[in-house]
């Protein structure tokens, strides 16, 4: 006994040490302007990973955009604004530019020039991040030079009239003189000394728990050229539910994560919690595999898209939170393309049994098909089984396959589905997401269609740099894809966030992805 | 060679063969799991080029043999790799991680025994009495009870209800110094006491009944006779004997501790080595997933390797089993 008593206390010394080694040291302390504001965000998830051109998780995508601009931001109603270019378009079918305001810094004092464009494109390309969203839409692009401090030039491989859009929305900038001598920028895990471009930069990190960013000036687009809090932290909560528990209880100013449905009519009426509603730009949909039989008929097609209450689904499980987008894969949020004309395929039973009498189907010969979605997505899941049960109404047995989020992704890649159900997260541009949903070798063309008339509608656009003929283009392709089914959208949700009501002056984004979490709201909050 | 050498020797070797045979088996298990890592961390619009190219950044475009090769002969040098998601060696990713799991596995289980042992023998040296009804039916109880859900419930009460404790992570940001110590005492309360409350009814319960059975030895019997007062004979004579099964629990109980800290760091986002498992499986992170389990393996493996060596200095009849 004598002998354990100090093994005990070495012991129990060694332990509190080494966790003490997790401890976080004091920050130094800050004197520009602004206020001494701390705002603390709840998310979900860590960051997976702090290189912007590899991770593309939510909260990667949130803490990383508040250290490394973007070219192009959007509105609240999806149409590309300036943000680090003042000015953006083609020259030439085959060249485009950026022109760079010139009054932002890297938080180490050297200015962000179009060098660091130039360089992080390149290095895109040269490095094939292949997890980055940017190295697919680059596919067009030869190379970026740098002709001037505030110019950028990117030479195209054959005419693309949505890259320089797309690219600039999606891409974040990073400094070339940090990132550089780190070798392959795909291999670069960017994981300290950080040096952000604004409004944030990290300053430290505990995995699991919590991420710390604090302002960084000159900031153009704050008041003053300075955020107005001096400091963001991001805490990492299980779920969303625990993180409704954290804004409860005072632990956290703002829930990153949107509100699933249930829950935003009971914050709305909570005291002491604002809900801010925001746009979508994604959409739910069905897809119908074409390479099996009978889903590559037409009248099978559309009698499925006819045995669906739409309207049921998005007033019992989206609450009235969602909006329909007339069976368009051009969501409404785009005011620039939507097209009011199409309408929505309407729940019509009867419809559906004469047209599967057609296509050969009847109480002789039933049609029975297999649905796949995500256990993960709460919503997807609920809404399958209405659509199983809708189906049955026309004599369509449904066999749903709930299955957990990787063998989904799985068998969605290897096209093993009749019906694929989900979500996409952000269709921000509908030129360039009809090329990858519709065009043969699309990524996400789930369908797996072909139809030369409609590749050539979207070929035709994306090489157009005329906006009303694209406008017209993209219309002539959604009309397309609505006639024959070649993709089922069901709504577009729109999404809602919680903060304390002791915050204010939020700038809002449609998407999860920008919300009221992107740069330029975080960099105008204020505390009453 | 000494008995004892060739004894601990043997224990050693099954040790090491028990642990590549984990490594393996990892190994495998992982491969045949459904999904495909590149997807699980990609954009969805990623080209099948980009596919393929993911793969090759992670050696998954190997045979699978050559696969195997190249992870045994990384972890014979101590090697875990690097994190499929993170760009960072494994071996970072968990001690970054493993300070918290010990925290709560090794003070979960400390206040375990602390509580178990005057539990257990208070109800043993009066059974049938109200304490030990008491303790029956809370130790079956306890025994059956699912660790998200006392997880979730004390989260409920103590965190939600009364605001008395913080309802998730290791401390809150923002505080330093000897406060620090404190805040981080306070967000251990609840996943301990969820890993507490079912892991005592095994402790108790096992107590209670061997020392039941200790206490009607002959040498307790004989204790008695000479006169020595009922205190000694259960602590110095009865409790020394039947805390032997106790002492094997707690080296069984490790296993059970590892599996329920992954559970309770997921439902209060305790920063540990569960909690990181968690988020490896939905990103399919193959070598932290990999890295994690061969290292809760070799904790299991050692621990129980030390009981063993410990028993077999104990009681030299098992040295030769």
């Amino acid at each position: 006994m004598r002998v354990r008593t100090p093994l005990i206390a070495v012991s129990a010394l060694a332990l509190a040490a080494t966790v003490a080694a997790c401890g976080p040291s004091a920050p130094s302390k800050t004197a520009d302007g602004g206020t001494d504001a701390t705002l603390t965000i709840a998310t979900t998830t860590d960051v997976v990973n702090f290189n912007p051109l590899v991770g593309n998780s939510r909260t990667d995508n949130w803490i990383t955009s508040l250290m490394y601009p973007r070219l192009l931001t959007i509105d609240a109603n999806g149409a590309k604004q300036p943000y680090l270019a003042k000015s953006f378009g083609y020259t030439n079918p085959t060249t485009g530019f950026y022109e760079l305001r010139d009054d932002m810094k890297w938080s180490d004092g050297k200015p962000v020039t179009a060098s660091d464009v130039a360089y992080t494109i390149n290095a895109i390309l040269k490095d094939k991040p292949a997890g980055n969203t940017t190295y697919g839409q680059l596919v067009n692009v030869d190379s970026a030079s740098a002709p001037s401090p505030t110019r950028v030039e990117l030479k195209l491989k054959t005419p693309d009239s949505t890259v320089v859009s797309e690219a600039g929305f999606w891409m974040n900038v990073v400094p070339q003189h940090v990132f550089e001598p780190a070798g392959s920028v795909a291999n670069f895990p960017n994981n300290s000394n950080w040096v952000s471009a604004g409004p944030y930069k990290l300053t430290s990190f505990a995995k699991g728990q919590n991420y710390t960013l604090e302002r960084v000036t000159p900031y153009p687009f704050a008041p003053n050229g300075t955020p107005t809090v001096a400091k963001i932290v991001y805490r990492v909560y299980p779920d969303v539910n625990t993180e409704i528990l954290a804004l409860k209880n005072g632990d956290v100013d703002l829930i990153a994560n949107a509100l699933p449905p249930a829950q935003v009519k009971n914050l709305q009426g909570a005291s002491g919690i604002k809900v801010e509603e925001v746009p979508g730009l994604g959409y739910a949909h069905m897809t119908y595999n074409m390479k099996r039989k009978p889903l590559d008929n037409v009248k099978v097609r559309q009698a499925l898209a006819h045995t669906v209450d739409y309207n049921a689904i998005r007033s019992v499980v989206l609450q009235g939170q969602a909006v329909s987008t007339g069976s368009s894969p051009i969501p409404p949020v785009l005011k620039e393309f939507v097209d009011p004309s199409l309408e929505e395929y309407n729940f019509d039973p009867n419809l559906s049994k004469q047209l599967l009498a057609e296509a050969g189907y009847g109480p002789g010969k039933t049609l029975t098909l297999s649905m796949i979605y995500s256990l993960q997505d709460a919503v997807t899941s609920q809404w399958a089984t209405i659509v199983k049960d809708d189906a049955a109404k026309a004599g369509i047995t449904i066999n749903l396959q709930g299955m957990d989020r990787n063998t989904y992704l799985a068998k969605t890649a290897a096209g093993e589905y009749d019906i694929y159900a989900g979500n996409f997260a952000i269709m921000d541009d509908p030129t360039t997401n009809m090329a990858l949903t519709y065009l043969p070798g699309g990524a996400i063309n789930y369908s797996l269609v072909d139809d030369p008339a409609l590749n050539e509608l979207i070929t035709k656009a994306q090489a157009s740099t005329d906006k009303a003929e694209q406008k017209s283009l993209a219309q002539q392709a959604a009309k397309l894809v609505h006639a024959n089914v070649y993709d089922n959208v069901m709504y577009m949700q729109n999404l809602y966030f919680a903060h304390s009501d002791k915050w204010s002056g939020f700038v809002i984004k449609p998407s999860e992805l920008l919300s009221v979490v992107d740069p330029q709201s975080l960099a105008n909050v204020t505390k009453s | 060679m000494p008995q004892v050498v060739r004894f601990a020797v043997r224990r050693l070797g099954r040790g090491v063969l028990t642990l590549w045979f984990a490594a393996t088996v990892t190994f495998l298990l992982l491969r045949l799991l459904p999904g495909d890592p590149a997807l699980a961390v990609a954009s969805p619009n990623m080209t099948p080029e980009a596919r393929q190219i993911l793969l090759h950044q992670y050696g998954l475009d190997q045979p699978l043999l050559a696969q195997y090769g190249k992870y045994l002969w990384q972890l014979l040098h101590g090697n875990l790799g690097i994190s499929f998601t993170q760009q960072i060696s494994v071996t970072d990713v968990l001690l970054e991680r493993l300070p918290w799991t010990l925290l709560l596995t090794i003070s979960s289980l400390v206040v375990t025994v602390a509580v178990g042992i005057p539990l257990g023998v208070l109800a043993a040296t009066r059974p049938r009495g109200l304490l030990d009804r008491l303790v029956q039916v809370g130790g079956v109880t306890g025994q059956s009870l699912f660790v998200p859900s006392v997880g979730i419930f004390l989260l409920f009460v103590f965190g939600l209800q009364l605001h008395w404790l913080p309802i998730g992570g290791a401390y809150s940001p923002g505080i330093y110094g000897a406060a620090w110590y404190g805040d981080v005492a306070l967000h251990l309360i609840l996943p301990c006491f969820s890993l507490v409350l079912v892991q005592l009814g095994s402790y108790v319960l096992t107590l209670r009944s061997t020392l039941i059975e200790s206490l009607g030895e002959d040498y307790c019997v004989l204790a008695r006779a000479k006169g020595l007062p009922n205190r000694k004979v259960v602590w110095k004579h009865g409790l020394r004997n039947a805390l032997l099964p106790t002492t094997t629990l707690v080296g069984l109980q490790l296993g059970f501790l590892v599996g329920g800290a992954v559970l309770t760091e997921t439902v209060f986002a305790y920063p540990g080595i569960g909690r990181g498992i968690y988020e490896a499986v939905t990103q399919l992170d193959f070598p932290v997933l990999q890295g994690a389990f061969v290292l809760l393996a070799a904790t299991v493996v050692v621990a129980n390797v030390l009981t063993d060596l410990a028993y077999g200095l104990l009681d030299p009849r098992v040295r030769t089993a």
